[in-house]
């Protein structure tokens, strides 16, 4: 039934199975190992010759009922529901490099993202050249004989910026390198993995996903449709004999995601499978509120510049069309001149939270040059288009009217 | 007809038209899209599922990545 279903179906519906006791809920089996009645039969599942939970760092039931869902939800492959993002992003990464491996990596990128690359990978010989993403060429020339992944976000956060990820994909491609996608700012149900021609999505499921602010979750996609028969990746051959295109998640499951061991939990997958039930919805109010908002601001004579892609004005406007289909996600950011500005506009905020997160049913601000992005240089900042004035607004799904007298009071009293 | 399934003796009936993947679909075996067939000892590309007959005496290994660990 599972393949037949539309997206905003498969979102309540996507890879459920039959409850106990005909619960319609994802039961929550809060257990850390099972125990099964023969031998043989855990010989099975570590065979690889049988299905069967064994440990949870490895597997449980609610955990794959949310992978199930999320890989029918990109366009069909395998899932792995980790920790958080990071763990999504750290797993999937470990899976594909190895020391003297490079990842060429979109410049706007989320600041954990970034730090990973730059701090804390580069510390064991995987290091990471970022580009412009708006800069096809760019991408194009900068691949070398130790490239192996290509990296982006489908809306860079903070910097908003739309790269034509479909373009990218087939950048990599003719390289003969995957393409790993975060897809967080976008969700699947702006774009599907499929339709953005991504290989592997990496995502935190925290925010739009989750919906409502109470989960921590990531999520990495593997749609099965890279070759990893390369000899730039020989690390996969054991994998590619046996799993073909799948070597991917074989080797994240048999090798990384167990021995990093960031699983995600059951009580939390429980709660991501509820979350996402609402996804459709909520994104079309994201989204509109956030048009709403960004054209309020626009016109406010505090107001220094607003960037937000559904703005007519904005440079990608036209390739976020094209590929989000007239929806632009509940981002946005704006300028209140100079930092005090912005202080004085986020404590004069009454209904929005000032706090560090995206993706909440409530409307959210942060000043991220003082906050996630402290720790980095004015060029690193400047790369990721982080200025002093800068405020990012996650718009919830309040009632826009709320939402907009919200912001105007607080210009106001500045 | 005698066939061996994940180490086990199975029977199923005679029918020259069954091939890999109509045995996964007979079989019920879980997650067809994901898991792997070993047949006599080699792994088989899926495109040729469709078309690989299933023959008296042949040993099967359906395969899956989901296990292991501890």
């Amino acid at each position: 039934m599972d393949s037949k279903l539309k997206f905003d179906s498969l979102l309540i519906h996507g890879g459920s199975e039959p409850g106990p006791a005909g619960a319609t809920s994802v039961p929550i089996v809060q257990s850390s190992s099972f125990a099964f009645e023969s031998a043989e039969g855990l010989e099975d599942v570590f065979r690889g010759r049988a299905i069967g939970s064994v440990y949870t760092r490895i597997g449980n039931p609610t955990t794959e009922a949310l992978e199930r869902r999320l890989a029918l939800l990109e366009g069909g492959g395998t899932a792995i529901a980790t920790a958080s993002g990071m763990a999504a992003i750290t797993t999937a990464v470990l899976t594909i490099l190895r020391a003297g491996d490079e990842i060429l990596s979109s410049s706007s990128l989320f600041g954990g993202t970034f730090s990973l690359f730059r701090d804390t990978l580069s510390n064991y010989g995987i290091t990471t050249r970022f580009v412009d993403p708006l800069d096809l060429e760019g991408f194009r020339n900068a691949v070398n004989e130790r490239t192996r992944l290509l990296f982006v976000e489908t809306i860079g956060n903070p910097k908003l910026d739309v790269p034509d990820v479909p373009a990218l994909a087939r950048i990599a491609h003719e390289a003969g390198l995957p393409i790993m996608v975060d897809s967080t700012v976008s969700t699947p149900y702006l774009a599907s993995g499929s339709q953005l021609e991504a290989d592997i999505l990496a995502y935190s499921t925290s925010k739009y996903i989750n919906g409502t602010g109470t989960t921590i979750g990531g999520v990495i996609i593997d749609r099965g449709v890279f070759n990893w028969n390369s000899p730039k990746f020989p690390h996969f051959e054991q994998f590619h004999k046996k799993y073909r295109n799948f070597a991917f998640t074989a080797r994240a499951r048999k090798l990384v995601h167990k021995d990093v061991g960031a699983c995600a939990a059951p009580f939390n997958s429980f709660l991501l499978t509820e979350g996402i039930q609402t996804l459709a919805l909520r994104m079309e109010r994201h989204c509109s509120s956030a048009l709403v908002l960004a054209g309020f601001l626009k016109e406010h004579p505090k107001v220094a510049w607003v960037r937000y892609p559904g703005l007519e004005d904005s440079p990608q406007h036209e390739v976020a069309t094209r590929l989000y289909g007239g929806r632009y996600g509940g981002l946005l950011t704006f300028g209140a001149g100079d930092k005090p500005s912005a202080f004085k506009v986020i404590n004069g905020l009454k209904l929005a939270k000032n706090l560090a997160n995206i993706g909440d049913a409530k409307t959210l601000v942060i000043h991220p040059a003082s906050t996630i992005c402290a720790d980095y240089n004015i060029e690193e900042k400047t790369l990721m288009g982080v200025t002093e004035d800068l405020i990012r607004v996650s718009v919830g799904i309040e009632d826009y009217r709320d939402i907009v007298e919200d912001f105007k009071n607080a210009l106001d009293s500045i | 007809m005698n066939i061996s399934v994940n180490g086990k003796e199975t029977s199923v009936p005679e029918n020259p038209k069954r091939t890999i993947d109509s045995l996964l679909e007979e079989l019920n075996v879980s997650q067809r899209l994901y898991v792997t067939v070993e047949l006599n000892g080699e792994i088989l590309d899926r495109p040729v599922y469709e078309t690989t007959p299933v023959r008296d005496n042949d040993v099967i290994e359906f395969l899956y990545f989901m296990g292991g660990g501890r």
